[in-house]
């Protein structure tokens, strides 16, 4: 066929009238395939779409629509080709000769940015572009080794990498001093940390109290407000997260997760920084003699993120055993499994026995009484194991598997280890 | 001969009896003060000691004729062989009386001799197996120096050897029943138990009435001990009580815990403290030990604690720890002994001071200092159970009939199954009830049986000021632990109401023909008696009848009633939680499959969350509320489900 | 609990008390974390714990305050400041009258701003070090201080400082004991005068209950709405339990790797 629309005005017109007795048909010819058609191309090459065809009758007699795209996703190959031009639209930014600095400390967890360090990155350029006749630029201060190499996507347009020995592990007096320098030589506008724990939680307190400014703890959400000394206004969390704070927003920010959007519209020019100065060596009195291995069957169960935990259907419990080792879980029971004597009191999950806040819980052979329930209230994803596809567990559970426990925990083991073995060879 | 050396031999025994009293009379007066009237006591003792302690030993009836028969031989043979042989009053009627009543004694310890042969595993050993014997010494000498007293032998029959050898067994008997008994023998039973008796703590006790809430510490006087730490801090009658111990043995048959392998046995506890008294080591005791503690390791004196901090003192704290609270062995003492006051006297000491509340008792403990509730959940959230119930609140209406006490079971999930039934009964009745709504708190149970008598007047003393703003007739609650402090503990602070189990007043709307029921069509069904409402507070019936009146012939277990064996779940037990070798609910249970029945009614929550936690059950656990809820045939539309006798009726009507 | 006959020997240690808020409740109470700085301290070998607090005395705080003296303390040394003020300058002089070799405190307080600062504006103050988030202190010898460093997922990090020195514990630590009442009606609060330097900078502060955070959408590039359409009903479908019956453990034990690898809990 050429490329060229030919239009078929009757037709057209008999698409668009539903009482027309050809209607269905005439449908069914421009569905090309499909039963019925709900889009197609009109005249002037614009889409035209039947509301009416859209969706199914569902088993109560109500007309319904599936708006997941299921039903569409046969006749829909048209718009693939979008995708790829889309992927790489993000606008280029280059500023030159900032206005003014905003400097982010990020924790570079895994020498990483981390989802907190990104939403951080989101607030800075909120601050830094607030004026886009003045912008500012957004400066992040890096420590030690990273391999990090998305800094510009994340909004980052200067990057100060201080890539020395002594900002290794938990360095707290070197790094404070480090900023101390960049405070002396580059005067950011702001300073903004993550308050998170051991990372710019701990630091961002240190560099505010040595540069003596209040800062602003627990920060999750800014707007503009030409009343406050820097044009801008914050909301934090006080008294352990239970009070909210409005106050100006102060020259050093620690802010939460989520405290913006982290940037996706466009890309930073991450143009290398370095002090003028050499670092002044320091005569520190923290002294890192690094981490201890701890055994995770150790973990607090209140505290564990990951608990497997067995009820009264486990009968191989050194199967159990070895599986909780493999995972990396905290092992968990049910009171029925602790009053028989197969764990210790302090394993048992539920209302009478550990509150749980697992973000991932698996609870093998346990039907779920509803004391064990209560006590696992607050889990995010409950993955029940279970022989009886009746019990109480499945019900609650996100994930349910009804089969013999044993086998199931044995093949799950399998499949870590071997899976551990291939990211192994990879590397 | 004899009879010049017999009025030395009485009156010396006598002497040494009165030495060793005055001895004994010191050990208690190291104990505190506690006021008690001590004529009217000593007045009130033989009644006592006939009718209300006999009472509780008929239960036995061999062992009771059997006491009746040496005790009260023993008793009369005494005082006339102080008249007849110390005093020569030999004349007319007294010597034969003597007689008679030597040989009764003599009978009496034949029986006590039957028993002392394959001893039951409860009964102490020791010094006690010989007491059959000393009972035989002492009446069979008494009956023939007695013999020519009144004139059936010759004055001087038999040699004199006959007459040493006589003496000397005569010595053995007046050692063991007037020396020892008074000087720590067997026999002191009789002379602690006595004067016990005279000055008990609970002298309401006798007469029928029922005394048992915990008397409460007087927190305001900053000078006064919290609880007990040393022997000589409990009161001096609780130290007369624990020397009245006969050691029989019944309350370690019916303790719950020592049944289950938890280190407790209410008899050596009480020997222990009789060992703390005096001074010294256990060793001595000839008894079952704690489950699992050898004999011999522990030792204590008047002055010294009971409970170390750390290391072995005179009782582990596990010990204290395991008791649930449920009165069996007070229940079943024939000396009237009060263990559970002293239990959570020493825990007061251990929570109070120490503060050393095991596994979870500081956190419930915290919870209820915090939140008013032992789970520690938001106190606003008390009525999220019922947001579809619209149940009437007190601050709205101020007044009603019925106050319809929750408990902390809200915040239970499997508990309000049985409110929500409560409230459909109490509707189906047209009761004018309230509740109070985020306004009530823990009634403050589990912090007074926990020790921690402080929490406890704290939040009592909130809730009847909150109770106090209200008019109500009474108080309706299906928690017996709630209904056993409102009931007899708020007292002391203040706080008299009327209240009633929610069993006895179901029974009472009942018969009132409130309540009508369709008839019952499950299978056999049981009653679990809950300790607090049966033992506590002698509702044993109303219960019964309410299930009778639901058609339900209650198989009945072996251990009900006053017997009825612990579910395990009070006195904080689970929240202490010590280790045993079986659990107390799982043995329940037991008893439960032992007569076969389909369904365990129960009147209590805690009942409900033990007994439903038990593995495998053979029994469903429903609350009494529950199944009169479900039974309950609702009147207030007639018309459109006319019972058989209404429809018959209609029809007389139209004809 | 403090032998004073090895007071030559002993480590002085000073544990900084707040009062506490319950989350639920609100009432007054030991603070978590002050008091498994107690806990931590009366771990500590030889240690002469002086427990401080500074700020107003009221019914509430007072209860607060015997909570610690309860955990078995005679004394309980309160620097008496108004309610608005800034306590550091008081803290800070106390300290260094009473020079302790460690000082321990909570994270953050469980009422009022909540920063989290006072460790480190008083250790810079004072010119000590200061460590966060310390699970228990191993040894202290030579006036080097062991110390083990909370990590999450139950990780530990052992660390060394010259002392003396603040620390700061974390949830980690060991929970407090119970605090009887008996101690705590008998302990003695032991109140000293301190120039109040009041807190101008809160006073312009506006404080209400927290609300809720809204919770972030998950975002998605995607150029049409049938794609943002499809990946928001994408997530909402993952909240239906799903029930595999009838497979080989292998498929289940797949469906369940899958789900822990989503989770990212598998290391």
């Amino acid at each position: 066929m050429t490329g060229i629309l030919r239009r078929d005005p009757r037709q057209e017109w008999i698409a668009r009238n539903r009482l027309h007795p050809e209607h269905e048909r005439v449908l069914a010819e421009l569905g090309q395939g499909t039963a019925v058609a709900t889009e197609w191309v009109g005249p002037n090459g614009v889409i035209r779409k039947n509301p009416h065809a859209v969706g199914f009758i569902g088993p109560n007699g109500i007309k319904r629509i599936d708006r997941s795209g299921v039903q569409q996703a046969a006749s829909a190959g048209r718009g693939v080709g979008h995708e790829s031009a889309a992927a790489d639209s993000r606008r280029r930014v280059e500023i030159d000769a900032p206005a003014f600095l905003v400097a982010v400390v990020p924790d570079m967890a895994g020498g990483r940015l981390s989802s907190h360090d990104r939403d951080l990155l989101g607030l800075a350029r909120q601050l830094a572009d607030a004026d886009s006749e003045q912008p500012g630029a957004v400066l992040a201060v890096v420590f030690g080794n990273h391999k990090e190499d998305g800094f510009g996507e994340a909004g980052v347009d200067r990057l100060l990498h201080l890539d020395e020995e002594v900002f290794d592990g938990y360095m707290p007096e070197a790094r404070l001093a480090a900023l101390s320098t960049v405070e002396r030589e580059l005067a950011p506008y702001h300073w903004l940390l993550p308050d998170s724990k051991l990372g710019g939680a701990d630091l961002g307190r240190r560099l505010a109290a040595r540069i003596q400014e209040r800062p602003a703890t627990g920060v999750w959400q800014i707007e503009k407000d030409d009343a406050c000394e820097l044009g801008w206004r914050c909301t934090a969390r006080g008294a352990a997260g239970t009070t909210d704070i409005q106050r100006a927003l102060p020259r050093v920010v620690l802010a939460l997760a989520e405290c913006a959007e982290p940037v996706s519209e466009t890309r930073h020019a991450v143009q290398p920084l370095a002090l003028s100065q050499v670092l002044p060596p320091l005569l520190g009195r923290i002294e890192d003699l690094g981490q201890v291995a701890v055994d995770p069957a150790g973990v607090a169960l209140a505290e564990a993120e990951f608990i497997l935990s067995a009820g009264n259907g486990i009968k191989d419990w050194d199967g159990f055993h070895h599986a909780a080792k493999v995972l990396g879980a905290t092992e968990g029971a049910s009171r029925v499994a602790v009053d028989d004597g197969f764990m210790p009191r302090h394993r048992q999950v539920g209302a009478t026995g550990t509150w749980v806040t697992a973000r991932v819980y698996v609870a093998v052979g346990i039907s779920g009484a509803i004391q064990h329930l209560q006590g696992i209230q607050s889990c995010e994803k409950v993955v029940a194991i279970n022989l009886d596809p009746g019990c109480d567990m499945i019900k609650r559970a996100d994930l349910a598997v009804i089969g013999d426990s044993a086998s199931i925990l044995a093949a799950l083991v399998d499949m870590v280890e071997q899976q551990r073995e291939e990211k192994r060879d990879a590397a | 001969m004899l009879d010049s050396i017999l009025p030395v031999l009485i009156f010396s025994a006598l002497a040494l009896a009165v030495i060793g009293a005055w001895r004994r009379v010191r050990l208690w007066r190291q104990g505190r003060s506690s006021p008690v009237p001590i004529l009217k006591g000593l007045a009130a003792m033989p009644r006592r000691y006939l009718v209300d302690l006999h009472h509780v030993v008929g239960r036995d009836k061999v062992m009771s004729n059997t006491h009746v028969a040496t005790a009260g031989g023993f008793v009369l043979a005494a005082v006339l062989m102080i008249l007849v042989h110390g005093l020569g009053l030999a004349q007319g009627v007294l010597g034969w009386v003597l007689l008679a009543a030597s040989a009764c004694m003599f009978v009496g310890s034949l029986f006590v001799a039957r028993r002392r042969r394959n001893p039951p595993a409860r009964l102490s050993k020791g010094p006690w197996m010989r007491l059959p014997k000393s009972l035989m010494a002492f009446s069979l000498s008494v009956f023939l120096i007695t013999l020519p007293t009144v004139g059936i032998l010759p004055e001087d029959f038999g040699s004199w050897i006959l007459a040493v050898a006589l003496a000397a067994v005569l010595v053995w008997g007046l050692g063991e029943m007037f020396f020892g008994m008074t000087w720590g023998g067997p026999m002191k039973h009789a002379f602690a138990g006595a004067l016990h008796l005279a000055f008990h703590r609970r002298a309401e006790r006798f007469g029928g009435g029922r005394s048992t809430g915990l008397k409460a510490l007087n927190l305001d006087d900053p000078k006064s001990s919290l609880g007990v730490e040393t022997p000589s801090d409990f009161t001096w009658n609780q130290l007369l009580g624990f020397d009245a111990c006969v050691q029989c043995g019944r309350c370690e048959a019916m303790c719950p815990a020592f049944a289950a392998g938890q280190p407790l046995n209410p008899k050596k506890l009480i020997q222990d403290m009789v060992v703390g008294m005096a001074g010294g080591s256990d060793a001595n005791y000839a008894g079952s030990p704690y489950p699992d503690r050898p004999v011999g390791e522990h030792h204590g004196n008047p002055h010294g604690p009971i409970v170390a901090r750390e290391g072995k003192a005179l009782v582990d704290a596990e010990t204290l720890w395991s008791c649930t609270t449920c009165r069996a062995c007070v229940e079943e003492c024939p000396m009237m002994i009060e263990h559970v006051d002293a239990i959570v006297d020493m825990r007061r000491f251990l929570t109070l001071e120490h503060g050393n509340t095991p596994n979870k008792g500081a956190e419930v403990l915290d919870n209820l200092i915090a939140t008013d509730n032992p789970g520690g959940f938001d106190p606003g959230s008390r009525m999220h159970w019922a947001a579809d119930l619209n149940l009437p609140l007190m601050r709205d209406v101020k007044q009603a009939d019925v106050l319809l006490w929750l408990g902390d079971g809200v915040f239970d999930m499997r508990n309000q199954r049985t409110l929500r039934a409560l409230v459909k009964v109490l509707r189906g009745a047209g009761i004018d009830f309230a509740v109070l709504g985020n306004e009530e708190r823990d009634s403050g149970d589990v912090a007074r049986r926990l020790g921690d008598e402080a929490t406890f007047q704290s939040l009592a003393k909130r809730n009847i000021a909150t109770l106090s703003q209200y008019r109500f007739q009474r108080i309706v609650t299906c928690d017996p632990h709630s209904f056993h402090v409102l009931k007899n503990e708020y007292g002391e602070l203040d706080g008299h109401y009327e209240v009633f189990h929610h069993s006895t007043y179901i029974a009472e709307l009942y018969e009132a023909g409130r309540l009508h029921f369709k008839p019952w069509k499950g299978g056999t069904v049981t009653y679990h008696d809950p300790c607090y409402l049966g033992r506590y507070n002698g509702e044993y019936e109303a219960p019964r009848n309410v299930l009778r009146a639901l058609g339900i012939e209650v198989a009945e277990m072996a251990r009900s009633g006053y017997r009825s064996r612990c579910c395990g779940g009070g006195g904080g037990a689970p929240i202490t939680d010590i280790p045993g070798k079986q659990r107390i609910p799982d043995m329940r249970m037991n008893d439960v499959k032992e007569t076969g029945a389909d369904l365990v009614a129960v009147g209590c929550p805690q009942c409900t969350a033990m007994l439903e936690g038990v593995v495998d059950a053979t029994a469903e656990i429903r609350d009494i509320a529950e199944l009169v809820a479900d039974a309950l045939v609702t009147e207030s539309d007639p018309h459109t489900q006319p019972t058989a006798e209404a429809r018959i009726a209609i029809k007389e009507v139209a004809s | 609990m403090q032998p004073e006959a090895h007071a030559k020997a002993a480590l002085e240690v000073a544990v900084l008390v707040s009062i506490g808020r319950h989350p639920l409740t609100g009432r007054a109470r030991r603070a978590d974390q002050d008091a498994r700085g107690v806990e931590l301290a009366m771990s500590l070998d030889k240690a002469r714990i002086t427990l401080m607090h500074a700020g107003a005395l009221d019914d509430d705080s007072e209860s607060a305050l015997r909570g610690y003296l309860g955990m078995g303390f005679q004394t309980l040394t309160l620097v008496e400041q108004p309610r608005d003020a800034d306590v550091i300058p008081a803290l800070a002089s106390a300290l260094s009258e009473t020079k302790p070799q460690l000082v321990i405190s909570g994270e953050r307080a469980e009422q009022g701003e909540g920063s989290g600062l006072l460790p480190y504006l008083l250790a810079e103050r004072l010119g000590w070090p200061v460590v966060s988030g310390l699970a228990s202190v191993e040894k202290v010898e030579d006036g080097v201080a062991t110390l083990l460093q909370a990590l999450p997922r139950g990780q530990r990090r052992r660390l060394q400082v010259r002392l003396p020195a603040i620390v700061t514990v974390d949830a980690a630590a060991s929970a407090a004991r119970q605090s009887a009442y008996g101690p705590a009606r008998r302990g003695e609060l032991r109140c000293t005068e301190a120039l109040a330097v009041p807190d101008e900078a809160s006073s312009e502060w506006t404080v209400q209950p927290a609300r809720k955070r809204p919770k972030r959408l998950k975002i998605v590039k995607a150029a049409s709405a049938r794609d943002r359409f499809k990946a928001a009903a994408a997530k909402a479908e993952g909240g239906g339990g799903q029930v595999l019956t009838d497979v080989t453990p292998e498929q289940g034990a797949e469906a369940i790797f899958k789900l822990l690898k989503e989770e990212g809990v598998l290391r």
